[in-house]
C-alpha cells in the first residue's frame, strides 16, 4: 500500500511542483498515472521510493515511512523501471546486471546464481546472459531491466514511461508482462503511460495535473472526458474512439475497448 | 567493430595462460617490469628475451599480435634509438662529422633501449590478451584492497571500471549514430578533408557529452533504487580462485628476478 499525505515538492531554485497533494493506492491495485508534459509524473514517482525527500508531508509504503532510516527497506519493496532501457543497465553482461541488485543487497552467491536462473528462465531470456547489454534491442534490454527488479522480489513495481522508446511489438510483449505481475503475482502497479491500451488494461488512472491529483477515476472514464484526456496527451483506441462518437450522434452504445467488443455492442447476437 | 570494443584486447582461447587467476598474472607483470627495468646488460636482456618467448608462446596467441601490440609505441622507440646514438659516445668512433660521433656503444646502448620498451609493451601485453575486461576488473579490485587502509575504496574504482566497459560501446553506437544522420544530410564523412572532419568530431562531441551527462545522472538513480550504496558491504556475483598452478607461476617469475640480481 502507497500512502502519501499532503505532499510538498520543488526542486531546488524552482517553484513549488506539489503543495498539497495526498495520495492512496490499495495493495495490489494496477494504476496509470497519466498528464501533461512536465506536470510532476516521474517526480512523484521518484519520491515514493525515496530518490528524491518531499519538502513537508508524509509519505509510506507498506505501512514504512519513506525516510532515511528506512528508505533502504523501502526499495526492496519497490522495483523501478525507467524510461530509457540504456541508463539503467550497469553491468557489462545481462548475468552481472541482474546480479546487480543481488550483489548490493550482500545476498550469498550460491543464493543469487539460483535466483538469476529463475527468473531467467521465467522471462525467456536465459538464451541471452552472457551477452554485453550493447548487443541487446531496447525491447530486449527492458526485459533484462525487469528481471533485474524481479529477482529482488519487490511488492511494488512504479514504471516510469517504460514503454515509451519501444516499438510496438515490444510494447505489446511489456504490456503482456504487467497483465501477469498483476494477476499472477498481485503486485502493486502503478505505471506511467500515455500509451491508452494500457490504461484501459489498469484499474483506476490518476492524473497529475498543476501539482494536484486532477482527476481519480476509472480509465474508461478519463477517456469519456474528452478535453481532460486531450490535455494528457492521450489518444483513444480506434474501438473507443468510434462508440463514443456513435453515442454522441444518439446511437445506444456503451462504450468498449476493443473490437470484438464493438462489433459485440453493434450486432449483439 | 562491436565485440572489439565491447572485449577490449581480449583474445579468446583455452591456455592455461588464459586460466591463470588475473592477480598472478598482474603480479607476475610487476615483476617483470622490475626485471626489465634492472636488466642492463646483453646478457640480462638475452635470459629476459628468452624467458618472455617461452611464456608468449604457451598463450598460443600468434607472436605477431604481441608484436603489433607494440606498434602505437615504435615512434617512441625509435626516439629513444636516436638519442642514444647520438650522445652516448663510449666505444669505437663509426662515424664522425664536426662534433657529430657515432660510436659503437651509443648504437648498442640505443638498441637495449628500444628492446626492452618493445620487451615491456608485448610482454604485458599477455595480460589484456589473455584476461576478459571483467576478470580484469575483479583482479585490480583485490590488487587495490589493501589501499583502502590509505583511504582509496577499490570498489568505487572497480566501480567506476566496469561503468565505462558497460557505456564506452553504447557511446560509440550513439556517436555513430550521429554521424550517420550527418551522412545522410549529405556531409559524407570520408569524403571530407581533413580540418572539415575535425570540425565534424567537434559538432558531435557536444551532443555526446551533453548525452553522458544526462545519462550518468540516471545511471546514478537506477543504482539506488536497486540498493547501490557506495562503499555499503556488497557480495560479488563473480570470484575468483587461486590455484597452484598461479602460486607457481608467480613463483617463476620471482626465480628469474631473483636469478637476475644474482648475475
Ligand atoms: N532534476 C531536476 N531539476 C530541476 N527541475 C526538474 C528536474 N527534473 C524535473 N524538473 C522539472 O520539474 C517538473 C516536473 O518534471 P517531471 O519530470 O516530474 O515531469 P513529468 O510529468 O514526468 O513530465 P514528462 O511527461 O515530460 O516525463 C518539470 O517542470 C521539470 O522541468
Ligand atoms: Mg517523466
Amino acid at each position: 500500500m502507497i500512502r502519501m499525505e499532503q505532499i510538498a515538492f520543488h526542486y531546488p531554485k524552482r517553484e513549488a511542483l506539489f503543495e498539497n497533494l495526498s495520495l492512496h493506492i490499495e495493495k495490489g491495485q494496477w494504476v496509470s498515472i497519466v498528464g501533461p508534459n512536465g506536470a510532476g509524473k516521474s517526480t512523484l514517482a521518484k519520491l515514493i521510493n525515496g530518490l528524491l525527500s518531499p519538502a513537508a508531508g508524509q509519505i509510506q509504503v507498506d505501512g514504512l515511512p519513506v525516510t532515511r532510516e528506512h528508505v533502504d527497506e523501502v526499495r526492496k519493496k519497490v522495483g523501478y523501471l525507467f524510461q530509457n532501457p540504456d541508463n539503467q543497465f550497469i553491468a557489462t553482461t545481462v548475468r552481472d546486471d541482474i546480479a546487480f541488485g543481488l550483489e548490493n543487497r550482500a545476498i550469498p552467491r550460491e543464493e543469487m546464481l539460483d535466483r538469476i536462473q529463475e527468473v531467467a528462465v521465467e522471462l525467456q531470456i536465459a538464451d541471452w546472459l552472457d551477452r554485453h547489454p550493447a548487443s541487446l534491442s531496447g525491447g530486449q534490454k527492458q526485459r533484462v531491466a525487469i528481471a533485474g527488479l524481479l529477482v529482488l522480489q519487490p511488492d511494488i513495481m512504479i514504471w516510469d514511461e517504460a514503454t515509451s522508446m519501444l516499438d510496438e511489438r515490444s510494447k505489446q510483449a511489456m504490456m503482456e508482462q504487467l497483465k501477469e505481475l498483476h494477476q499472477n503475482r498481485n503486485m502493486t502497479i502503478l505505471s506511467v503511460t500515455h500509451d491508452a491500451e494500457e490504461i484501459l488494461a489498469s484499474e483506476r488512472a490518476i492524473v497529475i495535473k498543476n501539482g494536484q491529483v486532477a482527476a481519480d477515476m476509472t480509465p474508461l472514464e478519463l477517456f469519456e472526458q474528452e478535453e481532460l484526456a486531450y490535455e494528457c496527451k492521450l489518444m483513444p483506441p480506434f474501438a473507443l474512439a468510434l462508440s463514443m462518437a456513435m453515442k454522441k450522434k444518439g446511437c445506444r452504445i456503451a462504450p468498449v475497448q476493443d473490437e470484438r467488443e464493438l462489433v459485440n455492442a453493434i450486432w449483439p447476437s | 567493430m562491436q565485440t572489439r570494443m565491447i572485449m577490449g584486447r581480449y583474445v579468446e582461447g583455452d591456455s592455461w595462460i588464459h586460466r591463470l587467476d588475473p592477480r598472478a598474472k598482474l603480479g607476475a607483470m610487476v615483476l617483470f617490469l622490475v626485471a626489465v627495468i634492472l636488466a642492463s646488460r646483453g646478457l640480462e636482456l638475452s635470459i629476459l628475451t628468452a624467458f618472455a618467448v617461452v611464456v608468449l608462446l604457451s598463450s598460443r596467441i600468434p607472436f605477431t599480435r604481441y608484436i603489433r601490440a607494440a606498434k602505437p609505441l615504435w615512434p617512441l622507440m625509435a626516439f629513444m634509438f636516436i638519442f642514444y646514438t647520438l650522445f652516448e659516445h663510449g666505444g669505437d668512433i663509426w662515424l664522425q662529422w664536426g662534433s657529430f660521433r657515432i660510436t659503437s656503444e651509443g648504437v648498442l646502448l640505443g638498441l637495449f633501449a628500444a628492446w626492452r620498451m618493445f620487451l615491456l609493451i608485448s610482454f604485458t601485453s599477455i595480460l589484456t590478451f589473455t584476461t576478459t575486461p571483467i576478470a580484469l576488473n575483479l583482479g585490480l579490485e583485490s590488487a587495490l584492497k589493501p589501499l583502502s587502509i590509505v583511504g582509496v575504496s577499490a570498489q568505487s574504482w572497480t566501480m567506476m571500471i566496469t561503468i565505462s566497459l558497460r557505456f564506452i560501446p553504447t557511446i560509440f553506437q550513439e556517436a555513430e549514430k550521429l554521424l550517420k544522420a550527418q551522412a545522410s544530410r549529405g556531409a559524407d564523412y570520408q569524403d571530407l578533408k581533413l580540418m572539415d572532419k575535425a570540425k565534424m568530431v567537434l559538432t558531435l562531441m557536444v551532443p555526446v557529452t551533453v548525452g553522458a551527462f544526462r545519462r550518468a545522472e540516471e545511471l546514478v538513480m537506477a543504482m539506488e533504487a536497486r540498493g547501490y550504496v557506495l562503499d555499503a558491504p556488497r557480495t560479488s556475483l563473480r570470484t575468483l580462485t587461486w590455484r597452484a598452478a598461479d602460486t607457481l607461476f608467480l613463483l617463476l617469475f620471482v626465480i628469474m628476478l631473483s636469478v637476475m640480481i644474482v648475475l
